[in-house]
């Protein structure tokens, strides 16, 4: 039931300040049924502040963004109505595929690295070893201001151009210059970045690594399995709920990628379009160049590509994700 | 059971009064919030720059507030690109600044859709100075009789060198140089002293707009593209040669230098750009840098104009007196002149240019420049920026940087330039 928090409230408010008069339209003490339905009053108007946000922040500009993608509007005329035309403009703009090739790179090539990294080392700090806690922690760290700009300016700072990074390459005698203003080099930095945030996924795989029982290692190593045995037949398999879940997360996270890639390229997304990743091609559109309806359109039809992968996603599971009898 | 209940519900009700209140909040906070109390009167100015820009500015304020006792002005900046961001979003909302710090590719785009305060009223009224400006400044923003903004200062393109440079290769640029004489200068450098000529600039659109006046043409006609596929194909296929040729700078390098300049940190000798730039050379750089004439087609003409900052107001604003009186102060006080130097250009009225004399050479040779263009007679009226020129002028240096980096041949780079034009055109 969709009923306006505000108009509630006052409603309710009613009984309260005459609980206790005589005549109070409060419902009788023990009345059988009518608690429920308070509660679910009670649970609804805790609700508000979030259905509120919801209805205003979210639905609402979605329902009017779906509506600007069928128009031309630059933020000060009213929005003019064009079709599809936002759309077949988008698919014959050069820079447009530019941007859904480098997004599918990213998403291609980081979250698979990402997760390979998280697990490998979600292993590594699964046995117990001293400072196990301290390298749990160190490892995480990243991953709680990987997010932030500061990370992106020193990550930028890192790659530039005889900085840190390029010097290290020099003294291998890789002489490839810095990876910043490459337009070759610089989406392995974004990926570098990504894959550098790897705590979020590992502490997940860690989790989902205590629940794999000590007998089947204990029964295989038995029967004379080896290391890389014992990790495809009884821990991919036995993680594999929780894997999939990371797949999932980081498949839709790395779609959406913005802050790193506009930082890193020093708000260019560039250079020669190496960084123009989606979400920063719909926001040049939509706050540089003013086309709201444009961007409108690419942000609805990336929600439907995430959607679709979501789908396919889901739909995979079923051939190699294993999850326990009577699953929990 | 029922008392718990009661207390959650009390608890609750605070809760659902609380959020209300906090939305209510909220939307009190969407309006102006420029009216004063007491007779005073709040006005906000928000302006694009760096650190040493708001110190200058906020010195000027305070100094405004202490004249004009009854306004007040709030002041807040962004880096170039976030302030026309964050100005598009707060116009578009209804809720934009009062006096805001704008240039010639904005002017006929916020024009066009009755943003800009319109000041030839104030000036009437006696709240706005137009007298005393340099070179038919006052009628920079001047559009259909209307007046949309009040030149700050001004300025004119400018090849900034490295002295040091060109000394040792033996180049020396005068008035009326050509680009044969120039090129052949960069390529002495390039042999002689192992530095590329230039930065490179191709991307640069003010220069390429000066290169096409000297041929008769100009980048924009008041609606539209002043040049075709025609112009622009050799411009770019010779541009390419160059970088190949390393007569202009390594474009992988100067992309990892910015926001800092290729001249100043050493890649090339020398780069086309707005002369009151040339302050940062110095703070950015260890060589020394001057100011060297545009080179021309014919010996002569170089197509140069005075680009200007200005301060215009908002169409919206519930104080067109205050706004006119203070753009007035920002640009007669000759103590604002002082404080803000070049920084902003040139100042543009005579009572400014003259309060300011520069102690340090970087300003000096800002000055003594735009003294010798003005002497020289090269000086033309700009021509007209219309709607979306500052969407093109962001695609012709993002195509061009791109051509440069190998991205994509000449004949694509023409071709995908001119596309984003008419849809920027289209669009705005």
């Amino acid at each position: 039931m969709q009923t306006s928090p505000g108009a509630r409230a006052p409603e309710a408010g009613g009984p309260v300040g005459k609980r206790n008069g005589p005549g109070g339209s409060g419902p009788p003490a023990g009345a059988p049924k009518r608690p429920g339905g308070r509660e679910n009053l009670t649970g609804y108007l805790f609700m508000s502040p979030w259905i509120a946000g919801f209805l205003f922040l979210v639905a609402g500009p979605m329902v009017f963004s779906l509506y600007l993608s069928f128009t031309e509007y630059n933020l000060f005329d009213a929005p003019r109505w064009v079709g599809l035309q936002n759309f077949t403009d988008m698919f014959a703009d050069p820079r447009w595929r530019q941007s859904v090739e480098v997004t599918s790179w990213y998403v291609l090539i980081g979250t698979p690295v990402k997760l390979a990294a998280a697990l490998a080392v979600a292993m590594l700090l699964a046995q117990k070893r001293w400072g196990q806690s301290f390298y749990r922690a160190a490892f995480y760290a990243p991953s709680l201001i990987g997010a932030s700009v500061s990370a992106a300016i020193v990550w930028r700072a890192l790659f530039s151009d005889d900085a840190l990074v390029d010097r290290t390459q020099k003294v291998f005698g890789i002489e490839v210059g810095g990876w910043i203003g490459d337009p070759e080099m610089i989406i392995y930095a974004l990926v570098a970045l990504t894959v550098w945030q790897f705590g979020a996924p590992m502490v997940i795989f860690l989790a989902g690594l205590k629940q794999v029982p000590r007998e089947l290692y204990e029964a295989a190593e038995v029967d004379g399995a080896g290391r890389w045995r014992r990790f495809f037949h009884i821990t991919l398999p036995m993680i594999s709920p929780v894997l999939f879940f990371n797949v999932l997360l980081e498949t839709i996270h790395s779609f959406q990628v913005f802050g790193s890639a506009y930082i890193v390229s020093n708000a260019t997304c560039g250079p020669a379009d190496a960084t123009l990743v989606y979400t920063c091609y719909l926001y040049e559109q939509g706050f540089v160049n003013s086309r709201m309806g444009f961007a409108s359109a690419m942000g609805w039809l990336l929600l439907v590509a995430v959607g679709l992968v979501t789908a396919v996603l889901f739909w995979s599971q079923k051939r190699w994700v294993h999850y326990e009898e009577g699953g929990r | 059971m029922s008392r718990n209940n009661g207390i959650d519900r009390r608890q609750m009700l605070k809760l659902a009064g609380l959020s209300a209140a906090g939305l209510g909040l909220t939307a009190a906070g969407c309006g102006s919030g420029s009216s004063g109390s007491g007779g005073t009167v709040t006005i906000r100015h928000s302006w694009w720059g760096a650190d040493d820009r708001a110190k200058k500015v906020q010195q000027c304020v305070t100094l405004f507030e202490k004249k004009h006792p009854k306004i007040k002005v709030k002041t807040d900046f962004q880096q170039y690109a976030d302030f026309w961001k964050k100005f598009n979003t707060q116009a578009a909302g209804g809720n934009p600044p009062d006096v805001i710090q704008n240039a010639v590719t904005f002017l006929r785009k916020y024009e066009a859709k009755n943003v800009l305060l319109d000041l030839k009223p104030q000036a009437e009224k006696g709240n706005l100075d137009l007298t005393g400006f340099r070179a038919g400044l006052e009628k920079f923003a001047e559009i259909d009789g209307r007046l949309f903004g009040v030149p700050v200062g001004s300025n004119s393109m400018a090849l900034v060198i490295d002295e040091k440079v060109y000394e040792k290769a033996g180049v020396a640029p005068g008035a009326g140089w050509t680009w044969d004489d120039w090129y052949a200068g960069m390529q002495k450098i390039k042999n002689g002293q192992g530095i590329a000529g230039d930065a490179g600039p191709h991307g640069v659109m003010y220069l390429y707009d000066l290169m096409l006046r000297q041929n008769g043409k100009a980048f924009f006609t008041e609606d539209g593209m002043g040049f075709g596929e025609a112009e622009l194909l050799p411009y770019w296929t010779e541009a390419l040669a160059r970088v190949k040729s390393g007569v202009y700078a390594d474009p992988k390098k100067v992309e990892q230098i910015k926001p800092a300049s290729a001249t100043a940190k050493g890649l090339s000798a020398g780069e086309f750009t707005w002369d009151n730039f040339s302050v940062r050379y110095s703070a950015e750089g260890k060589s020394s840098y001057g100011l060297a004439p545009i080179p021309t087609t014919d010996g002569k003409r170089t197509g140069q104009y005075l680009g200007s900052l200005m301060l215009s107001g908002s169409a919206r604003t519930k104080h067109p007196a205050e706004v006119a009186t203070f753009i007035s102060f920002m640009t007669h006080d000759p103590e604002v002149a002082r404080i803000m130097g070049y920084d902003r250009g040139v100042p543009a009225t005579t009572a400014q240019f003259e309060a300011y004399e520069p102690a340090d050479a970087p300003n000096k040779a800002i000055g003594a420049y735009e003294t010798a263009i003005a002497d020289a007679g090269v000086l033309e009226p700009i021509t007209p920026h219309p709607a979306g020129a500052d969407v093109i002028e962001a695609a012709f240096l993002r195509i061009g940087t791109d051509l440069s980096l190998g991205k994509s041949s000449p004949e694509e780079s023409v071709k995908q330039f001119f596309s984003e034009a008419k849809t920027a055109l289209a669009s705005n």
